[in-house]
């Protein structure tokens, strides 16, 4: 990639991605919202780490191409479900899920 | 800032920090391999700070895409922040604008979740604290990068035993926000959207639209529910 080539994609993926962080909060703070505007901001963490979550475990070409690949994330991802129930830690929850998913990886 | 203050900023941004580490250093390898130079790479990590895009950016570098291709592509996985930079609104209102929006320019998928739910659970938790947060993540981000890129394909990773737990730090942060039915029902509909769109070939918008049918839904069976 040249420095020119590098220049031109840095510059435009900075401003898509600051007028995405940075535009609602713009707009909103401040603001009296309506109350189903509120619930709706409320609700935004829980759909937005299922969404990441499901996009991080969901490959179809991956699973369809081998279907016992899907076998150690989801069995790993239950080990992390279980940490995050008993300790709510993100470092455990780090260190446990790539743990398992290392030596499910090799086990299975 | 008090030292305790910035030690309890530490503390929390600690798996973050890890996971970052763990993530960056193999984005680094990519991205030098993409013809980055480190100090390109630590300039586009602490700028435009996104693990998903660039990862993106290298990899479709390396298959010979299109510039104009890759700019859609990742432009598209960037809109999922609409919806985090909205959700900060509420918090924020009585902070100065410029202050909010450095703020609101280093927020990810991960330090949004740490810093809302501090937000909305621990007294005092202000901007400052929040902005701690985001920088020493940034920070361990971008100087991940570097070092990857530095030691480019010198280096043999586990890239996606690494990735796992950033996947497991998203699972956390999940059953933190299930609280009740609502919400559970629209982290349901969230994940199924995803799936389809996945599944229909949909893959750069797919967290986008799947978290706004999840917020769509939630909202709807909210109102049905209080009837």
């Amino acid at each position: 990639m040249s420095r020119e080539t590098f220049l031109g994609l840095w510059l435009s993926l900075l401003a898509v991605m600051l007028t995405c962080r940075c535009l609602p909060l713009l707009l909103l703070r401040g603001r009296e919202l309506p109350e189903r505007v509120e619930r709706a901001l409320s609700l935004i963490p829980a759909a937005a780490f299922a969404a990441l979550v499901a996009n991080d475990l969901v490959k179809p070409d991956v699973y369809a191409a081998n279907p016992t690949a899907a076998l150690p994330v989801a069995l790993a991802s239950a080990v992390v479900l279980v940490v995050a129930r008993k300790s709510g830690s993100l470092l455990w929850c780090a260190i446990s899920g790539m743990a398992a998913y290392a030596l499910l990886g090799v086990l299975l | 800032m008090k030292a305790q203050d910035l030690r309890t900023c530490l503390v929390l941004a600690a798996p973050v920090m890890l996971a970052y580490v763990s993530i960056g250093i193999p984005c680094g390898v990519i991205e030098a391999q993409a013809g980055l130079t480190p100090l390109m790479a630590l300039l586009l990590s602490a700028t435009y700070y996104s693990g998903a895009g660039q990862f993106m950016v290298g990899g479709m570098w390396l298959s010979g895409i299109p510039v104009v291709s890759i700019l859609l592509s990742v432009s598209l996985v960037t809109t999922r922040q609409l919806l985090y930079s909205a959700a900060f609104a509420p918090y924020l209102g009585a902070e100065r604008r410029g202050k909010s929006l450095a703020f609101a320019a280093l927020v990810t998928d991960e330090t949004f979740g740490v810093n809302l739910s501090q937000f909305s659970a621990r007294e005092g938790w202000d901007l400052a604290h929040a902005q701690a947060v985001n920088v020493v993540c940034m920070l361990s981000w971008a100087l991940a990068n570097y070092l990857g890129a530095a030691l480019g394909t010198v280096l043999e990773l586990p890239t996606d035993v690494m990735s796992f737990g950033m996947t497991a730090i998203f699972i956390c942060l999940l059953v933190s926000q299930l609280t009740d039915g609502v919400t559970g029902f629209a982290a349901a509909v969230a994940a199924s959207t995803v799936a389809l769109c996945k599944l229909l070939g949909f893959d750069g918008a797919a967290v986008f639209v799947g978290a706004l049918a999840g917020v769509a839904s939630g909202v709807v069976v909210g109102e049905v529910h209080a009837r």
